[in-house]
């Protein structure tokens, strides 16, 4: 008889076309054209920033920084030319003006308007007059300074001032040092990481699965819960007002039999509908990676999962889909009308979805309760199984606890099923 | 067949529901110690005017609603302690009881067959007897919802009788019906009737009751007021027909009250 009724209810939504386009089709197509968009903008837009040949404007420039800058603009051509597509280091186009004193001081009093008034620029530099002198003299003389001025604004302006100040001036400070010192092994106690180029700790695809994780379990939950929602308030609410629920109770099929069967089928019907949205998120993960993950390249080999994390996966997202499908049902049992269904479900879909946000943030160690809370436990289980470190206890804790909720879910469906007064409004 | 012992049906009124009625109380008795019995072979109707309690009777033999207090029987099994034997037995319809539009008559047919533990073979045979009779053969493979009210009304009658029950309940069997299918319906249920089956209709039509039913119960206000026979009632009630007796009793009850 379950069989019947669970191959009845999933014909009723497969063979029809409305409820496969705007539970199926849609849901996927649009989470793939977004995401594609989306990664495919951002990629765009750090690449244009990597690509951008930052115009700088140098005022006052002392020679030696002259020299550096050729230098420095001749050996990233060679590297350019080395690496090919692989080059993404500062480049910049050097502008070199000289300034009065007063004219400087009127540029550091002034708002950034007045610089743009030196032209299309990026960063404009101001070295101090007699800079060189100073620095030759350095053991009398103060030390001479560097003022840069940017506009955080923009972003290839913010973007070019860190390379600036971390890069290029660092390394004219280390060219006039070598100078002042001949050769700068006496100034250095030690190196960072020259050698070690591969300096990331993890077990294999645990760095994607962070990026992933992140993300993942909030998408899944969101995905699956929306999935059953259209479909489950038309499974039950829809059929009580459009009378045709009755008709079934007349039957002599038990009850608790018509309710499981309609909880199963809407359970298959939301792994199904997530598991469409799943795929276009896979499928636009190429495009995606940047948005995703922060730009590591992610593909669903770079989990690195064993069939045992898949299993598990598997389970807390079925004790998800039965603990959202219960709760949909349940709603659509006691409500009137559809109308009335989507009201009560929408505080329930707020609460799915603050779940799911919550664990985005949480860094530290989830403690054990925390895997006991209803739909959370859930998500951060998950998410712990996305970066391995879901212990088996902690699986079993969110596991039981689950199937405790599902069991309460499914017998207050039963008791509604039997209850005159929400099946008939009575 | 039918054995209906002081039922009586209280409805809990929300406050929505209160202002709806216009009533102040909070309960509604929708049903006040009725009995009657209804054998085998006779068609019974239940009689009165719109709201006197025919349909909580009906559905609480259906076992869709329960008594409040009372017992009803159906072939010697309680609708509360055995419902599943009762609605084996019962084929229930009603205009609120409707088809899943999505599908087609005799994907329905089936499925409703299978719900009911009928098997392949016999579903086919029933389908093919019952859909000949109502002329549903020709759009058996249509969906439900292309279909005209008069067409999803047959075919609602069909798949109530896809069990083949001993007992037809049918709440205002000829309600929305154009002519030729309403005799059509009637037509069947002497049919079924000669069968051997109890079929019990209600209906605040007297003419429909006059010319179907064998015995009746006029319900007023949640009350059995008078039961009989057509003859019966209307030498009773000294009426020229049914419908004049019917407002005799009609009449005098009101005046009681």
């Amino acid at each position: 008889m379950l069989l019947v009724i669970v191959k009845k209810e999933l014909k009723r939504v497969f063979t029809d076309k409305r409820l496969v386009f705007s539970s199926f089709v849609l849901p996927a197509l649009s989470i793939f054209l977004l995401y594609s968009l989306m990664g495919n903008m951002i990629g765009n837009m750090s690449n244009e920033i990597d690509e951008h040949i930052a115009l700088v404007t140098i005022v006052n420039s002392p020679e030696s920084f002259k020299d550096y800058i050729e230098l420095y603009i001749d050996q990233i051509d060679r590297l350019k030319k080395e690496q090919g597509a692989d080059f993404n280091d500062f480049q910049l186009e050097a502008r070199y003006i000289d300034m009065t004193e007063n004219e400087i001081t009127n540029i550091k009093n002034s708002e950034t308007g007045d610089l743009v008034k030196l032209g299309k620029t990026d960063v404009v530099i101001i070295f101090d007059q007699s800079f060189d002198k100073s620095v030759e003299g350095y053991e009398t003389i103060q030390h001479p300074n560097v003022n840069t001025f940017y506009n955080p604004g923009e972003e290839y302006s913010s973007s070019a001032i860190s390379r600036i100040e971390y890069q290029l001036l660092t390394g004219y400070q280390n060219f006039l040092l070598e100078k002042r010192f001949d050769g700068l092994s006496t100034l250095s106690a030690f190196t960072v990481n020259i050698e070690n180029q591969n300096n990331i700790i993890a077990k294999e695809g645990q760095a994607a699965g962070l990026g992933m994780s992140f993300m993942m379990p909030m998408l899944l939950n969101i995905m699956l819960f929306a999935g059953a929602m259209g479909i489950g308030i038309d499974v039950i609410a829809g059929e009580k007002e459009r009378g045709t629920m009755a008709t079934l109770l007349l039957t002599p099929v038990d009850r608790k039999t018509i309710a499981f069967g309609k909880v199963l089928s809407l359970g298959i019907v939301a792994v199904i509908s997530a598991t469409c949205t799943f795929g276009a998120i896979i499928a636009s993960l190429p495009n995606a990676s940047e948005m995703l993950a922060g730009g590591t390249e992610v593909s669903i080999d770079s989990f690195g999962f064993a069939i045992g994390d898949y299993l598990m996966l598997l389970t807390v997202i079925i004790m998800q889909v039965g603990i959202f499908v219960g709760l949909i049902c349940l709603i659509s049992v006691i409500a009137k009308s559809v109308k009335e269904a989507g009201t009560y479900i929408s505080p329930i879909y707020m609460v799915v979805m603050i779940s799911a946000f919550g664990t985005i943030f949480t860094t530290q160690d989830v403690q054990m309760y925390k895997f006991m809370i209803p739909i959370m436990g859930n998500v951060f289980a998950i998410k712990e199984i996305l970066t391995f470190d879901l212990s088996l206890v902690e699986f079993g804790v969110t596991v039981g606890m689950s199937a405790v909720i599902i069991g309460v879910l499914l017998k207050l469906i039963t008791m509604a099923f039997n209850n005159e007064r929400t099946m008939f409004n009575t | 067949m039918i054995k209906v012992s002081n039922f009586t049906k209280v409805y809990k009124l929300s406050k929505k529901q209160m202002t709806e009625q216009k009533v102040t109380s909070k309960i509604k008795k929708a049903a006040d110690k009725v009995s009657f019995n209804a054998k085998e072979g006779e068609i019974f109707g239940l009689l009165g005017p719109n709201g006197a309690g025919k349909t909580t009777i009906l559905r609480s033999i259906a076992t869709l609603l329960k008594p409040t207090e009372g017992t009803i029987e159906v072939m010697g099994h309680d609708v509360v302690k055995e419902p599943k034997e009762v609605r084996r037995r019962i084929g229930f319809l009603t205009n609120e009881i409707k088809l899943d539009k999505h599908f087609t008559p005799k994907y329905t047919f089936k499925f409703f067959g299978k719900l009911y533990g009928v098997s392949d073979k016999i579903i086919d045979e029933r389908r093919e007897k019952l859909f000949n009779y109502f002329d549903i053969k020709s759009f058996e493979d249509k969906k439900i919802s292309e279909l005209s009210t008069g067409m999803t009304q047959k075919l609602a009658i069909a798949v109530s009788l896809v069990h083949d029950p001993e007992i037809i309940i049918f709440d205002e069997p000829t309600n929305g019906l154009d002519i030729i299918t309403a005799r059509a319906v009637t037509n069947y249920l002497e049919e079924l009737k000669s069968q051997g089956k109890l079929i019990i209709v209600s209906t605040h039509i007297m003419t429909v009751a006059e010319k179907l039913c064998d015995s009746v119960a006029i319900i007023i206000d949640g009350k059995k007021v008078a039961e009989g026979t057509i003859s019966e009632i209307i030498n009773e009630y000294k009426g020229k027909d049914l419908e004049h007796a019917f407002f005799n009793i009609y009449e005098k009850h009101v005046k009681e009250v």
